[in-house]
Order: C-alpha cells, then sequence, then structure tokens
C-alpha cells in the first residue's frame, strides 16, 4: 500500500490542512506550491500518490499531469486532481490527461480520503 | 409619393446623373425664412442683385470668401450650406438600411434622399438613435463577454471556492471524533478565522466588480446562440454523420463519390440543372463562395474561375440540404433557438458539416489525421479539399473514443474581421468586431500561403496553439481584386504535440508565449504596444 503522498497546491491553507489530513491517516507528505517544482519532488521524496491542483504557478496542473504520464518511470503514478473549476471541459481535459480521480472544490474531507485510500490500494499497476 | 415631389438635385441623384449642390436653393430658402430681400442681402454682401440672383438660380458657382460670408450672414455651418451634412446623413442611414435590421422591417434605402429630403430633422433623430443602438449594442456585447470569460471575475470565483474549502475542511477537521492536539485546534481555529475574513473580502471583490460593469445579463444574440449550441454539442453531431454515410452510399452506387457522381445525383434525383458563368457576365450580387443557387428554377450556377474544390463542396451542400433536409431540421429544431436569424445561421452550418462529413468520411479521415499528425497540407493532397475545407472537417473529430485534437476555428478578412467562427471551449473570441493584432490570423496575411503558427497566452494564463494561413480564390481576370481571407485553427497548448505544427516549438515555456488577448475592447492587459482602442469597461 502506497504511503508517501506529494501534495501540489499554492493555497497556504489548502496545501496544509491536505497535509493534516493525510498526515493523521498515516500518510507521509510532502508539499509543493510551484508546477515546475513538482517532477523534482516527486522523485526526491520518491512519492507514490500526487495531489495536483489545477491553478499552480508556472505550469498548471494539466501541464504537470502531462508530464507526469510522458514519463518512462513515473507514467503510472496514480494523480488524483483537485480543482475550483469543476466544468465538464475541464473535467474531459483531466480524463483525457489520464487523471485517476478528480474532486471538484469544496471538498469534504472524508471524500478526500477516501479517494486517496483507493489509490493508495489499488496502486501502481505498471504494463505487464 | 411621387418623385416630382423631391427636390431637383435630389432626383439627379437619384437617377445618377453628375450631383450639383443646390447651394443657390439653400440660400434662397434660408434668405426668405429670415425674411430679407434680395436686393438687402446683396448690399451686406456688397455685390449687385443681379448676380446674387445668378447665385441664387445656381447659375452661378460659388466658394471662398463669399461662401463663407454668405454663411455667417445666413446665420448657417458651411456644411449644411454645402449640402454636405446632408450628404453624410444620406449615406449613413442608406448604410443602416442596407443593415438587417432595418432590411427585415422592408424598409428601402432608395427611399433614404426622399426622407431626408421631406423630414430632415426626423432623418437626423433616426441616425442619432440607430448610432445609440449600435453603441448600446457593443457595450451589451462586450458586456457579456466580459461577464462570461473575464480572468477578474473568475479569479474572485475561484479564491472565494478556494476560501470555503479552507473554512469546510478546517470545520469538519475541529468538529470530528478524531483526536486533534491543542497547538493543532488553535491552529485551526485562527485560521477558520483567516478564511472567513479572506471569503468575506473576495464577496465583497465580486460587489465591486458588478457595481462597475453594472451588472448587465446575457442578451445573447443569434451569432451566440448558435456558438453555445455547437459547444454544447462539441462540434459534434452523430445524427449528421449518419445522414452523411447514408448519402455517400447513395452517390457511391454507381463506383466512387466523384464530382460527376454529385453533379448526377443533383440532376438526375432532384431535377437540378448546374452551368458555369463568366464573372465578366454575371450578375455577381446574390454569388457566394462563387456560386448561386436559384431555388425556384433549381439551377446552380458556378463562376468559371470556382476552384474544382469549391465546385465540389458547394455540389455537396446542395446535396446534403436536399438528402439529409429532415436530419438537418431536427438538429435546428433541437438547439431551441429564440431568435429566428439564429436558424437560419444553423441551418446553413449544419448543412455544410452533413457536406463535409459526407466528401471526408469520419473513420478514414480521422484514421489518415491521427497519421500525418494533423498536418493539414498532407490530408489536402489525400482528400482534394481546401485548406479551409480541411480545416473546418477537423474541428468536427470528437466522436466518443474516436476523438481527434479538439480545435476552434476562425477566419478573418484583411480588414480584421471575423467572418467565420467555430467556438472551441475556453478561447475567448469577441461575439463581434475585431480580434487581437497579435493573433496568427492577421499575421497570415504578411505572409500569404504559408503556415503561420504562434503558441499564445490569454491574460487568464490560458494557452493555445494557434496555426493561421491564407486562403484565396483565384481572380477571373487581370483587374479583379483576388479573394484573400485568412483561417486559423486553435487548439490547447496542452494537446500541440499530437499536431505536426508543435515541432521545434517549446510549448512548455511560459516565457515564449505571445501575450495575447480576446482583442483590444475586452483585453485586460495594460502596456500593450499593441492596444488600437480602450477597453470598453475600465478596470
Amino acid at each position: 500500500v502506497a504511503r508517501r503522498i506529494l501534495i501540489a497546491e499554492d493555497e497556504p491553507s489548502i496545501s496544509e490542512l491536505l497535509q493534516f489530513l493525510l498526515q493523521r491517516e498515516g500518510y507521509e507528505t510532502r508539499a509543493v506550491s510551484d508546477g515546475r517544482a513538482v517532477l523534482d519532488a516527486i522523485r526526491e521524496h520518491a512519492s507514490e500518490i500526487l495531489v495536483l491542483d489545477v491553478m499552480l504557478p508556472s505550469y498548471t496542473g494539466y501541464e504537470v499531469l502531462k508530464t507526469v504520464r510522458a514519463d518512462v518511470v513515473l507514467r503510472h503514478l496514480p494523480v488524483l486532481m483537485l480543482t475550483a473549476r469543476g466544468q465538464e471541459n475541464d473535467r474531459r481535459l483531466a480524463e483525457e490527461l489520464g487523471v485517476n480521480a478528480f474532486i471538484t472544490k469544496p471538498f469534504a474531507n472524508a471524500e478526500v480520503i477516501e479517494c486517496v485510500s483507493r489509490l493508495a490500494r489499488d496502486g501502481v499497476q505498471p504494463d505487464g | 409619393m411621387s418623385i416630382v415631389d423631391i427636390p431637383r438635385w435630389l432626383q439627379a441623384e437619384r437617377s445618377g446623373m453628375a450631383i450639383s449642390v443646390p447651394i443657390g436653393f439653400r440660400i434662397k430658402e434660408r434668405r426668405r425664412a429670415l425674411g430679407m430681400t434680395q436686393a438687402g442681402m446683396a448690399r451686406d454682401l456688397n455685390i449687385s442683385a443681379s448676380y446674387l440672383n445668378l447665385i441664387e438660380a445656381n447659375k452661378r458657382p460659388i466658394g471662398g470668401r463669399l461662401l463663407q460670408q454668405i454663411a455667417r450672414l445666413l446665420d448657417l455651418d458651411l456644411d449644411a450650406l454645402t449640402g454636405e451634412s446632408e450628404r453624410r446623413l444620406i449615406a449613413d442611414l442608406a448604410e443602416a438600411a442596407g443593415g438587417p435590421g432595418f432590411r427585415q422591417l422592408g424598409a428601402n434605402p432608395d427611399k433614404v434622399p426622399e426622407l431626408v429630403a421631406r423630414f430632415p430633422a426626423w432623418a437626423a433623430a433616426l441616425r442619432a438613435l440607430v448610432r445609440t443602438t449600435f453603441m448600446q449594442a457593443e457595450t451589451i456585447a462586450a458586456l457579456s463577454d466580459r461577464l462570461s470569460r473575464d480572468p477578474a471575475l473568475s479569479d474572485a470565483l475561484y479564491g472565494i471556492i478556494t476560501h470555503a474549502t479552507a473554512i469546510r475542511s478546517t470545520v469538519e477537521i475541529l468538529g470530528g471524533s478524531a483526536a486533534v492536539s491543542p497547538a493543532a485546534r488553535d491552529r485551526f481555529e485562527a485560521m477558520v478565522g483567516e478564511e472567513a475574513a479572506r471569503l468575506a473580502e473576495a464577496a465583497q471583490a465580486i460587489v465591486r466588480h458588478f457595481e462597475r460593469a453594472s451588472g448587465q445579463s446575457r442578451p445573447g444574440s443569434p451569432v451566440e446562440e448558435v456558438d453555445d449550441y455547437l459547444i454544447a454539442n462539441q462540434n459534434y453531431f452523430p445524427v449528421l454523420e449518419e445522414a452523411a454515410g447514408a448519402l455517400r452510399r447513395e452517390l457511391t452506387k454507381n463506383g466512387s463519390a466523384t464530382d460527376a457522381a454529385l453533379a448526377d445525383y443533383l440532376r438526375i434525383r432532384h431535377g437540378m440543372t448546374i452551368s458555369f458563368q463568366s464573372p465578366s457576365h454575371a450578375a455577381l450580387g446574390p454569388f457566394r463562395n462563387q456560386s448561386h443557387f436559384d431555388p425556384h428554377r433549381r439551377h446552380l450556377v458556378f463562376l468559371d474561375n470556382a476552384a474544382p474544390s469549391t465546385r465540389r463542396f458547394e455540389m455537396a451542400r446542395r446535396a446534403a440540404a436536399l438528402f439529409g433536409a429532415e436530419a438537418v431540421e431536427a438538429q435546428v429544431a433541437h438547439g431551441s433557438f429564440i431568435h429566428e436569424a439564429a436558424h437560419e445561421r444553423a441551418r446553413h452550418a449544419l448543412s455544410a458539416y452533413l457536406a463535409g462529413a459526407c466528401l471526408f468520411p469520419y473513420d478514414g479521415f480521422y484514421a489518415d489525421a491521427e497519421r500525418c499528425r494533423y498536418d493539414i497540407e498532407q490530408m489536402r493532397q489525400r482528400y482534394a479539399g481546401s485548406f479551409e475545407q480541411i480545416a473546418h472537417r477537423l474541428v468536427t473529430l470528437r466522436r466518443p473514443r474516436a476523438e481527434g485534437v479538439p480545435f476552434g476555428f476562425l477566419r478573418a478578412d484583411p480588414a480584421g474581421f471575423l467572418t467565420k467562427r467555430f467556438p472551441l471551449a475556453g478561447l475567448p473570441i469577441p461575439r463581434i468586431g475585431t480580434g487581437c493584432p497579435l493573433w496568427a490570423v492577421y499575421e497570415a496575411f504578411q505572409s500569404p500561403d504559408r503556415i503561420v503558427r504562434q503558441v499564445v497566452e490569454f491574460p487568464d494564463r490560458a494557452r493555445f496553439l494557434f496555426i493561421a494561413r491564407t486562403v484565396t480564390k483565384d481572380p477571373s481576370r487581370f483587374h479583379e481584386t483576388p479573394f484573400l481571407r485568412a483561417v486559423m485553427l486553435v487548439c490547447d497548448a496542452i494537446h500541440a504535440d499530437r499536431t505536426v505544427y508543435a515541432d521545434g516549438l517549446d510549448i512548455s515555456s511560459r516565457q515564449m508565449s505571445v501575450p495575447v488577448g480576446p482583442g483590444c475592447r475586452l483585453c485586460t492587459r495594460t502596456g500593450c504596444l499593441h492596444r488600437a482602442e480602450d477597453a470598453i469597461l475600465a478596470r
């Protein structure tokens, strides 16, 4: 079961809350607030799940997701996207880019925890 | 009113004779209105009464200092005296009368000189109303654009959602059954207060914004209605794809869907005749896209210089309108449009859709597009279509599980006006007038027949790939001005590398993106050297 989670969220209070919630569930978390920093942080932290906000500085969540999916090593990383933009178009774009789960803000804590634990359980499924 | 009631100079103007400005008549009329005698006025002007008589009878030309003296004496401005203001009034009203609002009401532009001659004050009032209406329509359209795409407004709304998220999450933690340490509890209690204050601030910012923008509701023009309908359907209509397949089968009964098969279908099945005409001899008024269809005679005429791809598409459009009328009408009805003009616009767009779907069948076209990475030149060779036709069809490749790159489509004329559009969700395009002068669709005019590509960033940080090229129609003869337009495909930067047009571009670098806007009227950028007019709504 995956335990290490990277949170990419530029809003300090949301980032702090997510870290608190996930740490309380026993996950080990790290947080970044800039799209550019995500990939390096995943590698350094050996993150097993990425919780990704859409509206990030430098690179948007979509751009980060696309880069992750194009990376030979990281492409199976489970990604949960959090966004205040819940329009059908945004959801479709995220799905096209290969998101594993998509939650719109304002979220319920239980919803996030349940979703992360599902991703942690189903985990990484590399090609046979 | 018979023509004899109209002043002679206006009769001359209407009959196309040389225009002689009736200064003399005006002088005489005004002098009489002021109760002056001819002799008295001549004395004041220091000229002979017989000379003034000749002037008033329009038998002597007049200008320079004497004209200015007369204008002063009669308390008239020079434009009014020479008839220039009247001429401008006629031109302005004739232009308005040619517009759609007036045409529908049966206002005949030929009657404008008569109106101005008989009721000058009413004519001036009408022009003032037309101007006011036009300006109000522009402002309403801009407000509508601003409200639906305003980056400041969406930032504020996202801010509200973010703060609400923080408050909700914190309250859930504080009120939950799980243990929270005293230090964490203090921190979260403080956070609720901070986030509540920020939430209130964001809400106030929205209130201020609406006060500034005087919060109008969306008027919904016909263009907007059809755009919304196309966006809602993602520019993809399965019913029409099906009808196009059936039409294609009908056409290929005796072989392939060639031009001859199309022509035969129109002739034999629908009794249509097709002919060609030289542009030098044709009355060009009703021609569009180098062709004209007379529904009463069921006759389709092409100009001699219409390109093969144009002829083929127009024949397919006619075939589509006849064969697929039911499918198109059902689709139009599905749109529940409010404006009658929106019905017509949608009917036209959907018939063209059906024609494109018939000539470029979905499965093969989609597979080829993916294979050649949306290289439009390659697709043109493969399908013998024009750049515009191929670009147009690419926009419609949205079938679930066989989705092409989501493209938007624009066409501009050399004056800058956007003359055709297929919207893309998230792409801010002004509903009226011109776009941003920095867009590739305009840059394309500087290098005709070559593809111009560009990665752009809008003020709301949305980034797109623009692919533009001019399209021309050959002139029929030396003296004809060639028909030139520019067509542009647009896709979200995220999809750019699925196309050949991203090759060699650094798509991920924000620094390399061209900062553009939706057009000056709606653009919130400050300090842009290319700004041509102020934003309609000041920030």
